[in-house]
């Protein structure tokens, strides 16, 4: 309670009083103001550091660039982070260190494990908005998470997507069938009870549901399963590449000519650079603009222009770049609409900057404006992987769940 | 050079303290203890609830794998049962704390006792594949056991509470932890001053020969397996009450080697040691960040290339305490004790 109320006193005599006192149209130098200070669990090592370099990489990237654009409202941007081993405790810990001795705004969680095991802490602190990694479904309960959202879909509606994009590859009494292929973890199930339902409501049959380790494991029994249920579609969640290339290779040997899609964070190009010629015809939801795609937009360009700027030879940034990126953006927002409003940066007041966000235009990142529903942004295309250019192209428009 | 603490009788040979010096550092560490959360910061604090949580564990460990000589590797899974016991009771009663937590050891004992009993016929790796069995079922059982557990959500739930008190913060939670932390310690000191302790070390040392002098290896290795288990119930709870939410992922199987690591790390079958432990494997990976906190400033880029090179640092640190030495962080205390007793003279 203590520390709230000084957490409290200190962004008003920080943020507010400043803001009110001084008014926004004054040209007050950046570093005149008091920092707005981004915090982050980063995984920089462990089974999670293949995505944490670059959401590390696009988080860093924003957050230069926007200080090179004069801040927020004239306050100058920290972004502040630990390395979390991608283990909860060491999660936890940094956000102790950091918001101990930060002034935080907002945050980025390395994991679902994480952002449920900080949340009764950030609830009671109501002064930090959070958001992160995780696109769990659970995450988009407002009454147990009040302040963390999703930085796009979250899974439940990554399947609606995809869902809705095979009903549109059929007609009414004639719909394509579909298996589902999950990992035995809260990551791979969590969207699967939703994903039946929707399923059921477009009239799509799921004809086989196979549950796997995440990882290279032996898949001839599961694939036996699927030549004999046939789907038009396999959808894909809960992994990173295998056992992906396992199903897809095998089931394309048996002359099966299903159709293979997955989820956010099995869509990145690692597909196609360990898979090759085999990865061609995959398909991914993506809420955002692939780096390398022909789409543009004066955010997108920045980026790109960022990029180059920080690591000329980095070449193509994975999406964990974009979705780090786009998480600092949606903060900047959050946070340029309560001092625009006038309010200090309480969890509360960010929370309802973040509902007010209604089509808006992301400069590109994504290719429709946006509109926040339940703490996420219910958005995505379907891409398609051309493996002879090496890189995804969209075969849908964006659709935007309601 | 300390002198005059000859013992004379077997009472005093079996004593906990053996000489008023120890009483004094005893004393003062309380002290030091009970001011800690008064002035560390919260980090600090969430750090030494943390560490406090792990001796608990590990001590129990340290009973059943130290002092028994049983590997287990489903220290995890028994927390995982403590864990879930305190959130189902907790969300579905609304006992009080000291209720919640002696059920937790009590069932976790209870799975123990079952999980234990191939250990009359396999020991060594086949025991701790046993026990690694047995952490795999009860994970899917956490996982599948949907209206107990939640599943693969889990559950969420209130803070600990005692007579309308409520320990919600860290700073609360430090003062059920710690004196735990220290009554388990307490609790194991004198379990090995019993003929309990001692038919365990017996068991360890010799299993054949302990039976032949009239122990019955069952109860015995049982009653190490009940004892480890309620320590890992309790430790469990603890960790359920710290961050209020339970998952199936929350005790995964590198949580179990992580024990063990603190266990082999700290000095099998010394009770300091699995303090010592237990503070290393959670203190040691973040005062290693410390080294890429002094770079950054002069290397921004820094945390992306050390945060890797400090894992290697942190194993590296575990094979070189293995290598070096194989007794343990207990034996290197033991050696800077010996320094001073015998100071001025060599040791």
């Amino acid at each position: 309670m203590f520390n709230q109320l000084m957490q409290k006193g200190r962004r008003l005599a920080g943020i507010g009083s400043v803001v009110a006192a001084l008014g926004l149209a004054a040209p007050v130098m950046a570093q005149d103001k008091d920092p707005i200070v981004f915090g982050g669990s980063i995984p920089l090592s462990g089974v999670f550091a293949f995505a944490g370099i670059h959401l590390h990489a696009g988080l860093t990237d924003y957050t230069n660039w926007l200080n090179d654009q004069g801040g927020i409202n004239g306050h100058p941007v920290e972004y502040v982070m630990e390395d979390t081993a991608y283990e909860v405790d060491r999660s936890v810990a940094a956000f102790k260190k950091i918001s101990g001795n930060e002034n935080l705004a907002t945050y980025y969680g390395d994991s679902t494990g994480f952002m449920k095991a900080i949340a009764a802490e950030v609830n009671e602190m109501n002064s930090v908005l959070m958001s992160g990694a995780s696109f769990a479904t659970a995450l988009t309960n407002n009454e147990q998470y009040p302040y963390q959202f999703i930085p796009g879909p979250n899974y439940s509606q990554m399947f609606g997507i995809i869902l809705e994009y095979i009903a549109s590859q059929g007609e009414e009494g004639d719909m394509p069938t579909v298996a589902f292929v999950y990992s035995d973890t809260e990551f791979g199930k969590d969207p699967i009870e939703n994903g039946k339902a929707r399923a059921a409501e477009l009239g799509i049959e799921v004809v086989e549901e196979i549950v796997t380790k995440p990882g290279s494991v032996d898949v001839s029994a599961e694939v036996l399963k699927m030549r004999r249920a046939r789907p038009d579609y396999v959808v894909f969640h809960g992994y990173v590449l295998s056992p992906i290339n396992e199903f897809m290779v095998q089931m394309r040997q048996m002359g099966l000519d299903t159709q293979f899609m997955g989820t956010f964070w099995s869509s990145d190009k690692l597909i196609i650079d360990k898979m090759g010629e085999d990865a061609d015809g995959y398909m991914g939801v993506m809420p955002y603009n692939y780096y390398d795609s022909e789409e543009g937009g004066p955010m997108l360009d920045a980026l790109r222009a960022q990029a180059e700027k920080s690591d000329p030879e980095a070449g193509y940034r994975p999406t964990g770049y974009m979705q780090g990126w786009f998480n600092a953006m949606v903060w900047t927002e959050v946070v340029k609409r309560t001092l625009d409003a006038g309010k200090e940066l309480t969890g509360d007041n960010m929370a309802e900057a973040l509902a007010s966000i209604k089509d808006w235009d992301t400069g590109g990142i994504i290719g429709i404006p946006v509109t926040v529903k339940d703490m996420s942004f219910p958005v995505g295309r379907i891409w398609r992987v051309n493996a002879s250019e090496g890189r995804y192209e969209p075969v849908s428009d964006w659709i935007h769940l309601d | 050079m300390r002198i005059g603490d000859a013992k004379q009788t077997y009472l005093a040979d079996e004593a906990i303290w053996t000489s008023s010096t120890q009483k004094i550092w005893f004393a003062l560490l309380l002290a030091v203890l009970l001011a800690f959360p008064f002035m560390a910061s919260s980090y600090l604090l969430y750090l030494g609830c943390l560490v406090g949580i792990a001796v608990i564990s590990t001590t129990g460990l340290n009973i059943l794998t130290g002092y028994t000589g049983l590997i287990s590797l489903g220290q995890a899974g028994f927390m995982g049962v403590g864990a879930y016991t305190v959130a189902w009771l907790s969300l579905n009663t609304g006992l009080p704390f000291p209720v919640t937590l002696l059920a937790a050891g009590l069932l976790a004992a209870a799975v123990g006792v079952l999980v234990g009993l191939p250990s009359l016929r396999v020991k060594g790796l086949y025991l701790a594949i046993a026990t690694l069995a047995a952490s795999v079922f009860l994970h899917f059982i956490f996982a599948e056991w949907e209206p107990v557990t939640g599943g693969m959500e889990g559950l969420s739930l209130e803070p600990a509470h005692l007579f309308g008190l409520e320990f919600r913060s860290d700073f609360a939670m430090y003062f059920i932890i710690v004196p735990l932390a220290v009554l388990a310690l307490f609790g194991a000191k004198n379990l090995f001053r019993t003929r309990v302790g001692r038919a365990f070390i017996a068991i360890r040392d010799r299993d054949i020969s302990a039976e032949i002098l009239g122990i019955p290896l069952l109860k015995y290795k049982l009653m190490s397996f009940a004892l480890s288990s309620f320590y890992a119930g309790i430790a469990g709870g603890l960790f359920a009450y710290f961050y209020r939410v339970v998952t199936p992922e929350s005790f995964p199987l590198s949580m179990s080697i992580f024990y063990l690591a603190a266990v082999i790390v700290g000095g099998m079958g010394n009770l300091l040691g699995g303090v010592l432990g237990a503070a290393f494997m959670t203190l040691v990976p973040e005062a290693l960040k410390l080294l890429t906190a002094v770079m950054t400033p002069i290397w921004p880029n820094a945390p992306v290339f050390m945060s890797p090179m400090l894992e290697i640092i942190f194993g590296a640190l575990i094979v070189g305490f293995l290598i070096f030495e194989p007794h343990g962080l207990a034996e290197i205390w033991r050696r800077v004790r010996r320094f001073f007793h015998l100071w001025p003279f060599r040791s």
